[in-house]
């Protein structure tokens, strides 16, 4: 069992064995091996991390309490080693691994490897599979390192590396402008919470001297550390802990997708869908709650004032994006804005002091998320092939796909493709929180927090935005898979997001190409729904309420959840009014043109929906104007200040060179000519005298002597 | 010699060999004019003979002892030293520390890359390569000189092949950028040339005058010195008292070394191209020809900070410590300006972008000088952290700036354009050229596992110790120079291709030798950055220790 522990290095080396492979050899050209490989080394890595997870569970040290009534379980295994001289001292680098590690470890690996054998089968074709294949590695292993991780500074390494690969992997299609915009749009808005996060740790890194997780002397944990910065207060007047843990939520907010820098997130799913699944649905996304997860002692070490903004940031993210999500017809951007809702549950219950329930949370939602966003790359997928989507594909790919994305094109998709609609059905259950899937159970752990700490804002909020899931997801079901097909007269979304029909097409084939009654449902596809479905039914039961159900607790060294009825029945009506009205409202998409309901009764307030509350606008008009205004005033600066000054002290200098130069020629240069002319003059006034005869000079010596001879005589 | 003073231990005078190698190489290619040999063979053989000074700084690096430290600084090593002028006291004198060898290993690496980058070069091509050798050796000279009379020739010297390398074969505007160049670095380098005759003469006036950079150094830091009694601040309060200067507009010791201070900072902070001395810097980045380029951006540009760390904070701590907040100030508007530039010609000039990026890097390397003199509580490791970045980041951005005008270079040889706004497209009918820039470009704005995020996390982490105010405002800097790289190679490479590009070729063998080297380093010193940390960290703590030591 110590192997798999000693080696765990493994884990994210194999990935990123196959990323090398993919990248840097021929087997970039050969597709299917290029992904059978990528498959079978992240398949390898799951059973490691199992092997990890069942070494880590038999060996369960609990840390006595700390004060603060939260304490990590003792880690099983620390391999560190010198990396970094840092003046008089080293920084060391390593894995850290504890059961949260490995739980975490186990997740990744098992959706990873669902979603690359399902990339399998929706890839298949695409030119640049192998590419794809890579990247996803790639991710995979920098996820894996980040969980590792022992320190906040490796953390944070592996955590933009993930960020690339969001980046190379949402502009993944890189011809389609859209794709490379929204790509930039990730990289950037997640940048502006990283920065917060390298803030926060460069302060944290000051005080500690180390970044290393770690409850001893030294390390970040340390009780007399964490009592010293939770007393201490700088300069704003808040105290170092704080700070230090606002800045580093700050690296949540962007990943995470929390408001206000959750725009990025359904921009994201321009990627191809098992992107949409494995980065933001089940991990990456996830990480940014891992983070504040990872670093709980220092949100506590103040006593609440930063947890109160973690909660206040969490329950707003989740009750905003479950509202976005109602007005909202694109099946992948439903189940992006309930990502964001979700993870905004997470951080809620973080804030509230639900350690435990967002864990929980974490990774029954990583599983029933990964399931929809692959069955929605399913139902897309057959969609593509609809013959009056596909026509589409001839003038515009964009439009296509998003016709093909959009749930009023679908309808009765139940029994064309059985397969992935009891799968999905199992998602939809676990998400909006039916007992006894797994969402229910991580959901009601959540609420049953807020309850009984008495945050009963935080509660309300939260069962409100619980009530809009059952809601929302409902009218998604609803409508993808009941009903008549609409898809035979398609809406078509074009680029610029104005709806337009495509008249001339619809009579033609709505006779001409009936559809199957049956689409073929590739086993790649599906096998990994199988699996993920599996998951989402029965994860809750890694953690029930009862006596003897609580595994999960016990492997994280947590208390135990208590099981509250009024609670669990309060969240289960809740739900089925969301069902309810979810289900009779869907009913009003008879064709493919017909408006949203709400829509019609509401119209400003279903605008304001639809257009996501008008936050990209707002973030277009502001922040976007001011960068590129502050851009060309500082252009300014440069050509029309300092070029001008600089060529000014030229102009000026050539001046006085003029001034020196005139001096030179006026006073000095025709001073000496003149001295020089006149010098000239007496020479050629003397030069006559020299006429060469001797007769003329002897009459010149004649002349002297008779002067001199006047001069001697009468002058002296 | 000084026990801080350590020759070559097999007693080659390597680093003379290092300087007068490239020159050797002037007078072969010459002497090639008498021989048959082709185009083609003479360009590799001039980067084959660069080769050489490559493999001489690996031995010196595998023979430098990093982690001796003797009398309170990082041990000289490799000394190379005897008398030149004896009137004035004026010494030939090399050596290298913890300080320059990361340098001249930056330089001996990119010089064989200018190079290849200029095979494509026809018009005069043994002038280009003679001038490529000559302003290596230069530089070597520069790094290596310790003695101020030769480390100003070598000043100087170097701007006259980067002069004539603009003017002959840029574009653009290149007689302007080449002469507001020239004369700008000239012009900011004549008070350090006055400032050293004040230091000769009142070194002269309490024992040995001295133009020799250590001994000054190690009087500034007030380490004891043979034939010195006092530090060097008051020794030359001493000496303007005696000439009477102090008796007619009277002042402290430290207002002297604050003109000292000015007279230094200038020289370097033009050279450096902080705020307001930068607007040089895009014109002649832009106008010079490619091996221009990656020259100026990756090594030269390096000369500034280079000086700052060899000259400004040993000779005047006391008035480096008291002008840090204006250090840290210009230096965060250098961050700032420098990513606002370059956002601002995302539709413009991509050479252009790239010279504006590097202000911004610059800024970073400023900020860490400045956090590391600062007066403050922050620890001597926290200074430490700071000037190990700056240096990882010099190194790091020689390296990813160089790989980028490498490739903007082959990119416009291929288009015949540098216009962002002409592009679209590209990754399609080149995807390993894209791929090579999307690494050099993502080197430089700093993402880890590649060298440039150590070096600026190591600057923020050293500068938020003594500066926290400063460096939460520099991140500013990380996002909008993020964003404008991303822009530029959206502009580049994504999108629908332009129909005039389908048929642009891919990276060749020439320019695949060249940017494959780059990108390997920028990877191990993402990786595994003590490999350059360790050769200055021990150096740089006993730099640091007097801005420490000053609480």
């Amino acid at each position: 069992m110590t192997l798999f522990l000693q080696h765990a290095w493994l884990i994210p080396s194999l990935p990123l064995v196959s990323f090398l492979l993919i990248s840097c050899t021929p087997l970039r050209r050969k597709h299917i091996q290029a992904a059978w490989l990528a498959i079978a080394l992240i398949a390898i890595s799951a059973l490691w991390a199992i092997g990890l997870l069942v070494a880590v569970a038999s060996q369960v040290v609990q840390r006595p309490g700390e004060p603060s009534g939260f304490a990590f379980a003792e880690p099983a295994l620390i391999q560190r080693f010198d990396w970094l001289p840092t003046g008089s001292s080293t920084m060391q680098m390593g894995f850290y691994i504890d059961p949260i590690v490995a739980v975490m470890l186990a997740m990744v690996t098992i959706t990873s490897s669902a979603i690359h054998l399902f990339s399998l089968g929706y890839m298949a074709g695409h030119p640049r599979q192998a590419r794809f294949f890579s990247f996803i590695s790639l991710f995979s292993a920098a996820m894996l390192l980040m969980t590792l991780a022992d320190n906040l500074l490796l953390f944070f390494m592996a955590w933009e590396i993930m960020g690339l690969c969001s980046y190379l992997l949402i502009g993944f299609l890189y011809t389609r402008p859209q794709a490379a915009q929204a790509a930039l749009k990730a990289f950037i808005t997640t940048r502006i919470g990283d920065v917060l996060m390298l803030l926060g740790m460069v302060y944290l890194y000051t005080l500690a001297g180390s970044l290393a997780f770690g409850y001893r002397q030294g390390e970040i944990f340390a009780p007399d550390f964490l009592q010293q910065i939770g007393t201490e207060t700088n300069r704003l007047g808040l105290s170092h802990a704080t700070t230090i843990a606002l800045l580093l939520f700050g690296g949540t907010i962007g990943k995470s997708a929390q408001f206000p820098l959750h725009v990025w997130l359904p921009d994201a799913m321009e990627g191809p869908t098992p992107v949409s699944a494995l980065i933001h649905a089940a991990t990456m996304v996830a990480a940014g709650v891992f983070l504040v997860g990872r670093t709980y002692p220092i949100f506590l070490a103040d006593g609440g004032t930063a947890l109160a903004w973690v909660t206040f940031i969490g329950a707003l993210t989740a009750i905003v994006g479950a509202s976005i999500a109602v007005a909202q017809f694109d099946i992948k951007r439903i189940l992006a804005y309930s990502t964001i809702s979700q993870l905004g549950f997470m951080v809620a219950a973080l804030g509230i002091g639900g350690w435990m329930a967002a864990m929980f949370h974490l990774l029954t939602h990583a599983f029933f998320k990964a399931l929809l966003f692959l069955g929605s790359g399913s139902i897309i997928h057959a969609m593509e092939t609809v013959p009056a989507i596909h026509r589409i594909h001839h003038h515009d790919e964009y439009a296509a796909q998003q016709s093909a994305q959009d749930i009023r094109n679908m309808g009765g998709l139940r029994s064309r493709m059985p397969w992935t609609f009891w799968c999905y059905t199992m998602g939809y259950l676990a998400l909006i929180g039916i007992v006894p899937f797994s969402g229910f159970w991580s959901k009601d752990e959540i609420l049953t927090d807020a309850f009984v700490h008495q945050h009963w804002l935080s509660y309300a909020i939260l069962s409100a935005a619980a009530l809009l899931t059952a809601f929302y997801m409902t009218r998604q079901w609803r409508a993808t898979f009941f009903g008549a097909f609409r898809g035979d007269k398609p809406r078509v979304v074009t680029a610029s997001e104005s709806e337009s029909h495509m008249h001339e097409h619809e009579g033609a084939h709505a006779e001409s190409d009936p559809a199957p009654q049956r689409w073929p449902e590739d086993w790649r596809m599906i096998a990994p729904l199988v699996l993920l479905a599996s998951f989402a039914v029965t994860a809750g039961a890694f953690n029930l309420p009862f006596a003897g159900g609580h595994w999960l607790s016990d492997l994280l060294g947590q208390e135990h959840a208590s099981f509250n009825l009024l609670v669990a029945a309060i969240a289960l009506i809740l739900a089925g009014i969301g069902v309810w009205l979810g289900w009779s409202y869907a009913t009003a998409f008879s064709d493919a043109h017909s408006s949203d309901p709400l829509e019609v009764r509401a119209p400003s307030l279903f605008q304001s929906l639809n257009q996501r509350l008008y936050v990209d606008q707002f973030y277009r008009a502001s922040i976007v104007r001011l960068a590129h205004s502050l851009a060309t005033l500082w252009r300014w600066i440069d050509t029309r200040i300092f070029d001008r000054t600089l060529d000014g002290l030229g102009d000026l200098t050539l001046r006085f060179a003029h001034v020196n130069a005139s001096i030179d020629d006026r006073v000095l240069n025709d001073g000496s000519d003149a001295l020089a002319n006149g010098t000239v003059a007496s020479g050629d006034l003397i030069r006559r005298s020299e006429t060469g005869k001797i007769h003329d000079y002897l009459a010149m010596i004649f002349a002297g002597v008779v002067i001199l001879g006047v001069i001697y005589l009468y002058l002296f | 010699m000084p026990a801080y003073l350590i020759a070559a231990p097999d007693g080659v005078p390597w680093l003379s060999i290092l300087i007068f190698w490239p020159i050797a190489g002037l007078f072969l290619l010459w002497a090639s004019e008498l021989t048959p040999i082709s185009q083609r063979w003479i360009k590799r053989a001039v980067v084959l003979w660069m080769l050489v000074p490559l493999a001489i700084v690996i031995s010196i690096w595998l023979r430098f002892d990093p982690n001796r430290v003797v009398e309170g600084q990082g041990a000289i090593q490799f000394v190379e030293r005897f008398a030149w002028v004896r009137s004035i006291q004026v010494n030939y004198f090399l050596g290298v520390d913890g300080i320059s060898l990361p340098l001249v290993f930056l330089t001996v690496v990119m010089a064989p890359i200018a190079a290849l980058a200029s095979f494509s070069v026809e018009d005069r091509y043994k002038s280009h390569f003679a001038l490529l050798l000559l302003l290596e050796s230069a530089m070597l000279g520069y790094f290596l000189a310790l003695d101020f009379f030769f480390f100003f020739i070598f000043w100087e010297f170097s701007l006259v092949p980067a002069f004539v390398l603009i003017q002959l074969w840029g574009r653009d505007d290149r007689r302007a950028a080449a002469f507001t160049f020239f004369v700008y670095t000239l012009a900011g380098s004549l008070g350090m040339l006055l400032l050293f005759q004040v230091f000769y003469l009142a070194t002269r006036a309490t024992g040995a005058g001295s133009f020799d950079l250590i001994t000054l150094g190690r009087l500034g830091q007030g380490l004891p010195t043979a034939g010195y009694s006092a530090d060097l601040q008051s020794i030359i309060y001493r000496w303007v008292e005696q000439i009477g200067i102090v008796g007619l507009i009277g002042g402290r010791p430290q207002f002297y070394s604050g003109i000292a201070f000015w007279c230094i900072f200038i020289a370097f902070a033009i050279k450096l191209a902080v705020w307001p001395f930068h607007t040089w810097l895009p014109n002649s980045y832009s106008s010079a020809p490619t091996a221009g380029s990656i020259l100026l951006a990756a090594v030269m540009s390096k000369m500034g900070a280079y000086g700052m760390l060899r000259i400004l904070l040993p000779f005047v701590p006391d008035a480096a410590r008291y002008f840090a907040p204006v250090m840290g100030a210009l230096a965060l508007i250098s961050v700032v300006a420098g990513a606002f530039g370059a956002l601002s010609y995302v539709n413009g000039d991509l050479k252009r972008l790239i010279a504006y990026t590097s202000i911004n890097h610059m800024g970073y390397v400023m900020l860490a000088i400045a956090a590391a003199a600062a007066l403050g509580a922050a620890q001597q490791d926290s200074r430490t952290i700071a000037i190990n970045g700056a240096l990882l980041q010099m190194v790091a951005h020689g390296l990813s700036t160089g790989a980028l005008f490498l490739l903007a270079g082959a990119l416009a040889k291929r288009t015949g354009s540098y216009l962002l706004s002409d592009f679209g497209g590209l990754r399609a009918a080149m995807p390993a050229f894209a791929g090579v820039m999307g690494v050099a470009l993502f080197a430089n704005l700093g993402l880890p596992g590649l060298a440039g995020f150590m070096g600026e996390f190591l600057i923020f982490r050293g500068a938020w110790a003594s500066m926290p105010f400063f460096t939460s405002l520099a991140t500013i800097g990380l996002l909008i120079s993020a964003l404008a790289l991303l822009l530029a190679f959206q502009r580049i490479f994504l999108g629908p291709i332009k129909q005039k590009w389908q048929h642009v070729s891919d990276l060749d063998l020439v320019e695949w030798t060249a940017a494959l080297p780059l990108l390997a380093l920028l990877l191990i010193g993402g990786i595994y950055p003590a490999a350059l940390v360790n050769l200055s960290n021990a150096t740089v703590y006993a730099l640091v220790e007097i801005f420490a030591r000053a609480v």
